[in-house]
């Protein structure tokens, strides 16, 4: 038992696919940590004005009207706002619900991870097509 | 001195439940009860010592220096991992009920195989690696290992481990899959990594940077929690995501 811990075993030579660098682990990361931080940010103040404040009529009646919250969407700023409020809480949540599958041992990693980040990536890319699909038309 | 007085006031009967598991006479682990007299002082730790002493000498538990820096008396207390010397039945009311620590194999009653452990602490070479390839090593010369006090607080904190593996009992990844390196092997590689005269972290983050590296953890938090020693690994190893990202991007640069 004891030899098997010898710390001066050139590198475990056991198998170097075990060694197998996880390149595409912290793009998920900085992905699930971009969307926590805009979920924290930005959807308190975008509850805030679309749920209590609009519907109590503290805002001005015209403004979320058709016109000017088409107009708001369909632009740049209304593209990177669908990025920080739609997609990277996507992969926040894809990310959460991955690794809270594999610890109620529901199915497995490699597939799971597959449809997480497949789903938020489908769905971010449905998202943002529509801004631009309303940017062009 | 009035620690008579203080002994004498509170001597109480305690149960404790121990769960025992014995390879040689019964297949199945089961629990025992003993009774014993513990009074404000008495720590987990006096109170299986008496029952080996008094009560029972077939059980078996680890322990050596009784003042939590040998990190061998590890085991769960009504199921949180505890060291038994730092842990005080004065502060336990009804039924104390004694594990082996989770998620390592039983040898025998409260005595687990750390092997699993030790290797995931070798893996990560928590030494200081002097490859300097500026400044080689000179026996000779006398500032060779010099530190700063900023130097040394940079990782101060990290390097109070005393591998007592209470984070591993504690760490749901780890019971899921025992290939996690686990809190404390990642937090002693952060240690070497932020050390000021090592040169080995390129090494490190090959294992950091795996699967089973610190992208296993899910920052649960409750290793922290459990340390006796207030090391922290859920920072060191979310700090260690942090430079495991960056060494991914430098790689990726630099093909």
């Amino acid at each position: 038992m004891m030899d098997k811990l010898a710390m001066n075993k050139p590198s475990m030579g056991k198998n170097s696919t075990q060694h197998k660098q996880a390149f595409d682990e912290p793009l998920w990361w900085g992905l699930f940590s971009a969307g926590g931080v805009c979920f924290a940010v930005f959807l308190p103040a975008v509850i805030l004005f679309i749920a209590v404040l609009l519907p109590l009529g503290l805002l001005p009646a015209e403004a979320l009207s058709y016109e000017r919250a088409s107009t708001l969407l369909f632009s740049v700023p209304g593209f990177l706002f669908v990025g920080a409020v739609v997609c990277l809480p996507l992969f926040h949540a894809a990310h959460r619900l991955r690794h809270g599958m594999f610890d109620i041992s529901v199915g497995n990693d490699a597939l799971n991870k597959k449809l997480m980040y497949g789903g938020a990536a489908l769905l971010s890319i449905v998202a943002l097509g529509l801004v631009v699909a309303g940017m062009l038309g | 001195m009035n620690t008579e007085q203080i002994n004498a006031k509170n001597v109480s009967t305690k149960h404790i439940s121990v769960k025992r598991y014995m390879p040689d006479s019964s297949a199945e682990p089961y629990w025992q009860q003993y009774e014993l007299p513990v009074d404000d002082s008495t720590s987990l730790l006096d109170a299986l010592n008496h029952i080996k002493e008094q009560l029972d000498s077939t059980l078996s538990y680890r322990w050596s220096c009784r003042m939590a820096i040998c990190g061998s008396c590890g085991v769960m207390v009504n199921g949180i991992p505890k060291l038994g010397c730092k842990t005080f039945l004065r502060d336990y009311e009804g039924e104390i009920r004694i594990e082996p620590l989770s998620h390592f194999p039983v040898q025998r009653d409260l005595v687990v195989d750390m092997a699993i452990f030790l290797e995931h602490l070798a893996a990560v070479k928590p030494y200081l690696i002097d490859d300097n390839p500026v400044k080689p090593y000179d026996p000779q010369a006398p500032e060779t290992y010099q530190q700063s006090p900023e130097q040394l607080a940079r990782y101060k904190q990290f390097a109070n481990c005393i591998n007592c593996g209470l984070c591993y009992s504690a760490c749901p990844q780890f019971g899921l899959n025992p290939e996690f390196l686990g809190p404390a092997a990642l937090t002693l590689a952060h240690r070497y990594n932020l050390d000021s005269r090592d040169h080995g972290k390129k090494q490190r983050m090959a294992e950091l940077n795996r699967h089973e590296g610190v992208w296993s953890c899910t920052f649960v938090g409750f290793c922290s929690k459990v340390c006796p020693k207030h090391v922290d690994p859920a920072a060191a190893v979310n700090q260690g995501k942090v430079e495991a990202a960056k060494h991914t991007l430098i790689a990726l640069f630099k093909g």
